[in-house]
């Protein structure tokens, strides 16, 4: 649409795979949501509702591992230890972002201190680090 | 437009819309959802118009279609795209305004039509269909 898939892998530094992994997660996500707001809202709890998230997560970061010690073993050392810092850190910041999105959903009267723009702090840095990484790209 | 520029266009709407739903849910602000929304109709408007004008780009006189660009089915399939999504938001303002009592699974599902066709475009570039020889 406005990039390419080509540009896309190379901005945000994920795999095609790994986009098609987060994007599944999205989907399921969307649809616990739904279904804990439409008719289960007692017996689902948010953090059941995140898993398909926090299962993504896992899975790209043992996907980059399992990628960076092949690059690593074909002496692309420099190529191995970049992308596996770029992508950890990526997906701390969004993994910090959900589980505090989720603590706040599920204990909403404990976590009155935890305002949203605490929240969201993390995808602020995150966008500031995309902006970097396109100027590089470019 | 260069890639720096299509970036530097996305990162200010997103930024702009992410401070204008924090100040909204922190209530600081008490704004209609719809005008919260702005950065994204803006947004979206702007790629609808361009992808109209690129596909009506094909219908000029001595147009040729071997010229690398992407095929129609492409370009319509991002225009339902770019529909489903505003649709998805459209309705999810209305509910949140409640100027529709409607269930969140059918707020929805013009997202997940949206999700389901972005996952088979990129299933169909990870895994390419086999081809005899």
């Amino acid at each position: 649409m406005l990039f390419s898939l080509r540009e896309l892998v190379q901005w945000l530094g994920f795999a095609t795979f790994e986009l098609f992994l987060h994007l599944l997660a999205l989907l399921l996500f969307s649809m616990l949501v739904a279904l804990k707001v439409d008719l289960l809202t007692q017996q689902l709890s948010w953090w059941l509702v995140f898993v398909p998230l926090f299962a993504a997560d896992g899975l790209s970061t043992y996907f980059t591992a399992i990628v960076s010690i092949r690059l690593y073993q074909e002496n692309d050392k420099r190529l191995a230890v970049l992308r596996l810092l770029w992508v950890l850190t990526v997906l701390s910041l969004k993994l910090v972002c959900e589980v505090l999105l989720c603590q706040k959903l599920a204990e909403q009267d404990r976590a009155r201190d935890l305002w949203y723009g605490l929240i969201v702090s993390p995808l602020f840095i995150l966008l500031q680090l995309l902006m970097i990484r396109a100027c590089r790209v470019n | 437009m260069s890639l720096a520029q299509r970036v530097l266009l996305t990162w200010v709407f997103t930024l702009v819309f992410l401070i204008m739903l924090v100040l909204k849910l922190d209530g600081k602000v008490q704004w209609n959802w719809f005008l919260i929304f702005l950065p994204v109709w803006v947004f979206d408007g702007i790629l609808i118009l361009m992808l109209a004008i690129k596909m009506a780009g094909r219908c000029k006189p001595g147009y040729d279609p071997r010229n690398g660009s992407p095929d129609l089915r492409l370009r319509t399939w991002y225009l339902t795209a770019m529909l489903l999504k505003l649709g998805f938001c459209l309705t999810l303002c209305a509910k949140l305004e409640k100027l529709a009592d409607v269930k969140l699974t059918f707020v929805c599902i013009p997202l997940w039509t949206m999700l389901l066709g972005a996952l088979v475009e990129l299933g169909l570039y990870i895994f390419p269909e086999r081809r005899e020889v």
